[in-house]
């Protein structure tokens, strides 16, 4: 049953919940949007695009102590990092959603990542769904919709007057506040997105490991780490002991394949020195590495990437271009 | 269009002439206003290549990619700076690149699928109009105004407080998420291990936060203390938006009232910090 | 009771000139404030500017650069270049907050061992006068 909650019942709502948990919404910082936690909720920025960097800093911070050793007259003692608080994850589009929901395969999976799991378990998702898009948006071309609800505990959907209600899960009832009426009033069809078809996308990939289009695209590819940093399901990161009097942490931090030395090795070899060779495994890893491993393609078409990257390398344009080369290759 | 034909025109030649083996240029980007990189290997592929006032890029960088190899590359006048700095510190050789200038009328801020109409900042105070050097000349000079450079947001920062800097330049710094995309489109960063990288010893490590960012921007923009060209390609693919030019131009500021010198104007410049005067009086000098 | 601050100090004295005088207050008694640590390097010249940086990082809260007198470098003239390099640092760090008077840089020849104390209680008194940096 759909809810409805006008602007001020939202705010009230969001101010009982900022009482006992940590809430992360969008907010306004220097002309871009971003995550962050909100100590007031005026400070929630309703009304943005996509943000700068995807939510999943939440739950993959880009840098974060694993845990730190300290020593003292021969004790030693293992302090882990703890999570403090019960957290809601506000405003996020339903791209980001699926990309969280992403990242939970690899992260999840026996064992689990300590930290990652705790976060997660212990954060809702307050989806807020799209009402116009951008022309860098193919999220429907990724097994996502303007209006999904499938990776969200609790839906938003904008209409005048306030929001449409859309408890998803047993969390988000649970969390919503008493006395909202139903909302029958009608549900806003989600605005259209052009499409990025993607079908062959795979098998291609398959075919294409040696050839030569990766190179020639790698050509003005900087070898930044923008695209992966900016992106809600690139999650590969780095990991180092740090010591300094009588404490050792291990911390981990962000890093991407895209980085010159990413893949170097003890002993020096490196099996991805050329600039295609690096270029060619991130989008192996969405599009072929992790649908084998997880039945599902790593990219959301949030646009991200598209937006930001200095050289305009389009994720759109690589699975267009890959299936046509594919198919000049095999003469149909 | 005329340029645009210039430049057309010029690179196919070279590519069916075999004097080089591929042309960088500009080309229209996915979006259908900006621009991106082009590299043109086959005659054909020259008819993609335009000119406007979006292509911002600074192309030199990708020179140092094609070490050996004969290239042509579409260069302004900022970036003709860069090719005399990289000619300046050996890093290419003059008779490997036919460089195709073009006199510039300034690029517009643009980001994806936006042009806007302001022109960049280092646009409106650049004083050449056409490049340093080059080997063909599209379009001839262009005739604008330019304004003078005052470095009038360096002196006004300088006249605040220390503890009002600190605040400022920590806020910043803070953003910060160690992409590198700074450095890797600057024509001036070209070690091939960077100290950010080194782990032996280790000064920056892998954690990014607000003291590690600190220690990477400073060393960073130190380390072209005399050597950045102003392009400003720096401040142009930061993604979270951080104001390095405010960096930049105040060493350039510096750099300029202290040695009486700009990078990238002479191949066979002497830099300054590869020189010394025994006499000078530097503020503790004696 | 409040501890009475206390400023970190880091020296880099080249071998020649600076950490010799530097010895020879030590041997003719000449009493210095403790809180300054030195690092003795072969030459002014050796001091990469990212060293001044880190130490400011790792908590110093004032660095001192010390030198032989420009035109007496045991190695000709590794201080001309210090003299350039610092004279641009010292600017560049206090526009970004962190104060130039907490980055000193001083020629100390050998014999000037009386000079090194009275320079390091003159900047440690002034240190404690500007108060800790503020680390990140």
């Amino acid at each position: 049953m759909n809810l409805f909650a006008s602007k001020d019942d939202l705010i009230r709502w969001l101010d009982s919940l900022l009482q006992e948990r940590t809430v992360i919404a969008p907010v306004r910082v220097q002309e871009q949007t971003v995550f962050q936690p909100i100590s007031k909720v005026e400070e929630i920025a309703f009304d943005f695009d996509n943000t700068t960097l995807s939510p999943k800093g939440w739950f993959l911070p880009p840098t974060e102590t694993l845990f730190s050793v300290q020593g003292d007259d021969g004790q030693v003692e293992l302090v882990p990092t703890l999570v403090e608080q019960d957290a809601i994850l506000f405003g996020l589009h339903p791209c980001d959603a699926k990309g969280i929901a992403l990242m939970d395969k690899p992260f999840l999976q026996e064992p689990g990542d300590a930290l990652y799991r705790e976060r997660r378990s212990r954060t809702a998702l307050v989806g807020l769904a799209c009402g116009q898009v951008q022309p860098e948006c193919f999220c429907t071309s990724m097994g996502s919709a303007p209006d999904d609800p499938s990776n969200v505990d609790i839906l938003l959907t904008e209409v005048e007057d306030g929001y449409i209600v859309q408890a998803v899960t047993e969390k988000g009832k649970a969390l919503l506040p008493k006395g909202l009426a139903e909302y029958k009033g009608k549900v806003p069809t989600p605005p259209e997105l052009q499409a990025v078809p993607a079908k062959e996308v795979i098998s291609a990939m398959r075919e294409l490991f040696n050839d030569p289009y990766w190179e020639q695209l790698a050509d003005r590819c900087l070898h930044c780490n923008i695209c992966a940093y900016v992106c809600p399901t690139c999650y590969c990161f780095d990991m180092r002991d740090y010591a300094d009097k009588g404490k050792v942490e291990r911390v981990r931090s962000w890093e991407s394949c895209q980085s010159p030395g990413f893949s170097l090795t003890a002993g020096g070899y490196d099996p991805r020195t050329t600039k295609g060779e690096r270029l060619r495994q991130r989008f192996y890893h969405k599009f072929l590495y992790f649908p084998e491993q997880f039945q599902d393609v790593a990219c959301v078409g949030c646009g991200r990437c598209v937006r930001d990257c200095p050289v305009n390398i389009d994720i759109r344009e690589v699975i267009s271009n890959l299936q046509q080369v594919m198919e000049a290759k095999s003469g149909s | 269009m005329e340029l645009i034909q210039q430049i057309r025109d010029k690179a196919r030649k070279l590519l069916e002439e075999g004097a080089v083996e591929g042309v960088i240029g500009y080309e229209r980007a996915s979006d259908g206003v900006t621009s991106r990189p082009l590299f043109a290997y086959d005659p054909s592929a020259t008819e993609r290549l335009i000119f406007d006032e979006t292509c911002a890029h600074n192309l030199v960088k990708y020179l140092l990619d094609k070490k050996g190899k004969k290239m042509a590359v579409v260069v302004k006048p900022c970036d003709s700076r860069a090719i005399n700095l990289l000619l300046n510190e050996r890093q290419i050789e003059r008779d490997k690149v036919f460089i195709i200038g073009v006199g510039c009328p300034g690029m517009v801020e643009t980001s994806w699928n936006h042009k806007s109409e302001t022109l960049q900042a280092k646009c409106r105070s650049c004083q050449l109009f056409k490049p340093l050097v080059y080997d063909f000349l599209a379009g001839g000079e262009i005739e604008r105004q330019a304004e003078e450079e005052t470095y009038s947001d360096i002196t006004e920062a300088e006249t605040e407080s220390v503890a009002t800097r600190r605040e400022f330049w920590l806020e910043q710094f803070g953003r910060c998420i160690r992409c590198y995309a700074c450095r890797q489109v600057c024509p001036g960063c070209y070690c091939p291990v960077c100290f950010a990288e080194r782990l032996e010893p280790l000064w920056v490590g892998i954690r990014i936060a607000p003291e590690e960012n600190e220690l990477w921007q400073t060393i960073r923009t130190f380390h072209l203390a005399g050597r950045c060209i102003g392009c400003n390609e720096c401040e142009r693919v930061c993604p979270v938006g951080i104001p390095l030019s405010l960096l930049n131009r105040k060493l350039e500021k510096d750099v300029k009232e202290l040695f009486a010198f700009q990078a990238g104007l002479d191949p066979e410049e002497q830099p300054p910090f590869a020189t010394f005067k025994k006499e000078e009086k530097l503020e503790f000098g004696e | 009771m409040s501890v009475e601050y206390q400023p970190k100090v880091i020296g880099f004295l080249c071998n020649w000139c600076s950490y010799a005088g530097a010895d020879m207050a030590g041997t003719s008694r000449m009493g210095y404030p403790q809180n300054i640590r030195i690092i003795r390097v072969p030459c002014s010249g050796r001091v990469d500017p990212l060293f001044v940086v880190k130490c400011f990082q790792r908590g110093a809260d004032g660095v001192l650069v010390s030198g032989c007198h420009p035109g007496d470098c045991h190695y000709t003239e590794g201080n001309y270049h210090t003299r350039r390099r610092f004279a641009l640092l010292r600017e560049f760090l206090d526009y970004l907050g962190i104060a130039k008077e907490r980055l000193r840089v001083e020629w100390i020849s050998a014999s000037e061992g009386q000079r090194f104390a009275e320079l390091v209680s003159d900047f440690t008194a002034e240190l404690a006068r500007l108060g800790p940096r503020s680390k990140i």
